[in-house]
């Protein structure tokens, strides 16, 4: 009984910590993102295109974004390497410190703590080496000071100075991986993309709203994965009631039939049965919790999470944040407590309300 | 003839340059902004007689640290435009979880973007869930009153209601259906009527009790 409730825990446990995540990165992400296509296919976009952008009533700002990721080979590791103009400001406020902290004059970058575990293991310890697309080498300097750990998905996390990264990219000046654009008033959001849509024809523009429903959609109970878990789940509930419904054995048969010949009356026999099934089931549905949280948060969720994280193994190491839901822990306990004290009592009534001779037979 | 074209171009090089306002407003202004706080807070444009002059210096002399040519250009336009008319910049308008609208009583923190407000003298001030609401209480209580404030659609800018202008029968609805719909400038307000099918455009003082009640 634990165990199950355990194991459903975790399930629920892992997919709601990794949806606050998301959601809270979402946050972060600008109202509509722009970039450009060739044959359906990604292209960097012109970042003149900005300036038309600006015309449109709705937009308050348009800003050309550089970023990407680079290969790097001796650690069979990817790079995301964000560019940061030292005036702009982000959406996101982690990348406005970082941009503060960064020195525009000298060469330098900023990493996460493990890109610079990576490079240092590779014996890049003040600097590094960028092969630039035609075969040169960029030297550019390593900060002192290193990122805090970033989420889930920006682990390999380099920031620079926007004209650095361009370099590293071969970009041509005013060429940008996409732009940022931001709206005021939530209600023009829509139709200021439909605008920008008009003006660039075959541009792929992705509202931030549109993300948050997308990923609501895999993360819900109607999803695949939890679908299975559930089912499992759900039929060994079954199986344990089942097994209860089906009459009590005949030892708790002769236990209820004796207490009644002692002379207790029904009511007592089922307030006891009642007592017992309760006790058992919230011990066992808080145990299941406690293993559950223990599991998530402390040892991250172990093989379970890969069910959500599709990528290698690389990720296994970012910790979960502890988040509870209460609608979660709600649903647990409606799941299993009340369908186990209902498995318990019905049987122990019906074998109790017969005559206390018979059931001793 | 080639050293006058020459010569000519060369007067053409810092001309104050042709860019809209929008990008101005948007981009530049608040780009310049920044890098005048940080770096070179104490620079102004008095000792400039024209705009190619400070360019020339900001560029070529580097008076606020070596700046990018985009970064030079937002901040002597900036700097050049810095005193151009500011009007009265009024607060944002807040509203705390229990601020009710004072015509239906709707909790206003869950339309931020709709609120408006009217300010009376000693502090006393009334918010509304919508212009509509608001003209309706205005009509029956027009004495006294020190401000009344309204957030233009496009920028949420708090705007005075007084000056601004108006769109009805619009398709964007408020939080009591049919609104009236402020914008700060008449050209985004004739732009919001095009697009999103307003039937009016009206000044304040156009506004009339009967009207605003026809909106319901």
């Amino acid at each position: 009984m634990t165990l199950l409730v355990a194991l459903v825990a975790t399930t629920l446990f892992i997919a709601d910590s990794m949806k606050a995540e998301y959601k809270q990165d979402i946050q972060t992400a600008p109202d509509i993102v722009v970039s450009a296509q060739k044959a359906l296919r990604y292209k960097t976009i012109d970042e003149t295109q900005a300036a038309r952008f600006l015309e449109i009533d709705g937009v308050s700002n348009a800003i050309p974004r550089v970023w990407g990721e680079y290969y790097f080979a001796k650690g069979n590791v990817r790079f995301k390497i964000v560019g940061l103009d030292e005036f702009e400001n982000s959406t996101n406020s982690t990348l406005n410190r970082l941009r503060d902290r960064l020195s525009y004059d000298t060469n330098m970058m900023l990493l996460s703590p493990k890109v610079k575990a990576i490079l240092n293991k590779n014996y890049y310890k003040d600097y590094f080496n960028f092969i630039l697309q035609d075969g040169t080498l960029l030297r550019v300097n390593i900060s002192q000071k290193s990122i805090a750990i970033p989420s889930i998905r920006d682990e390999y996390l380099i920031v620079m100075p926007k004209e650095l990264a361009r370099k590293i990219f071969a970009y041509a000046d005013n060429e940008a991986t996409d732009i940022a654009v931001s709206v005021k008033n939530s209600e023009e959001i829509a139709f200021s993309a439909r605008k920008i849509a008009a003006l660039l024809g075959n541009a792929k523009i992705s509202i931030k709203d549109d993300l948050i429903v997308e990923y609501e959609q895999m993360y819900n109970y109607r999803s695949g994965f939890f679908l299975t878990i559930f089912i499992i789940t759900f039929f060994t509930f079954f199986v344990i009631i089942y097994d209860r419904l089906s009459g009590l054995n005949s030892e708790q048969k002769r236990e209820i039939g004796i207490l009644k010949a002692i002379g207790w009356r029904v009511e007592d026999v089922l307030k006891t049965k009642l007592y017992e099934g309760l006790i058992i089931s919230l011990f066992s549905y808080s145990l299941g919790i406690i293993l559950a949280m223990v599991y998530t948060f402390i040892f991250n969720g172990g093989i379970l999470k890969n069910i959500f994280l599709s990528s290698s193994r690389l990720l296994e190491h970012v910790p979960l944040q502890f988040h509870l839901d209460y609608a979660t822990l709600a649903l647990l306990f409606l799941i299993s407590v009340p369908l186990y004290i209902c498995a318990t009592i019905i049987p122990s009534w019906i074998a109790a309300t017969v005559d206390a001779d018979e059931v001793m037979r | 003839m080639k050293l006058i074209t020459l010569l000519l171009i060369s007067l053409q090089l810092f001309a104050y340059p042709q860019i809209s306002e929008s990008i101005k407003e948007k981009q530049l202004y608040p780009m310049g902004k920044k890098i005048h706080t940080k770096k070179c807070p104490s620079l102004t444009k008095d000792s400039y007689q024209t705009y190619d002059a400070l360019l020339l210096d900001i560029e070529q002399r580097s008076i606020c640290g070596t700046l990018s040519k985009k970064h030079s250009e937002a901040l002597a336009l900036y700097l050049w435009d810095k005193e151009k008319a500011h009007s009265t910049h009024y607060k944002k308008i807040t509203v705390t979880k229990d601020e009710k609208c004072q015509v239906c009583g709707m909790y206003l923190h869950y339309y931020p973007t709709w609120v408006s407000q009217i300010n009376y003298p000693n502090a006393e001030s009334y918010k509304f869930d919508g212009i509509k609401d608001m003209m309706k209480f205005y009509f029956n209580n027009e004495e006294g009153i020190v401000d009344i404030l309204v957030q233009d659609y496009y920028t949420l800018e708090t705007i005075n209601a007084r000056e601004a202008y108006y769109v009805t029968g619009s398709d964007v609805l408020g939080p009591m259906g049919n609104e009236l719909i402020a914008f700060k400038d008449a050209k985004s307000a004739k732009t919001f009527l095009l697009e999103h099918n307003g039937k009016h455009l009206y000044r304040f003082d156009a506004l009339s009790e009967k009207m605003v009640r026809a909106l319901d």
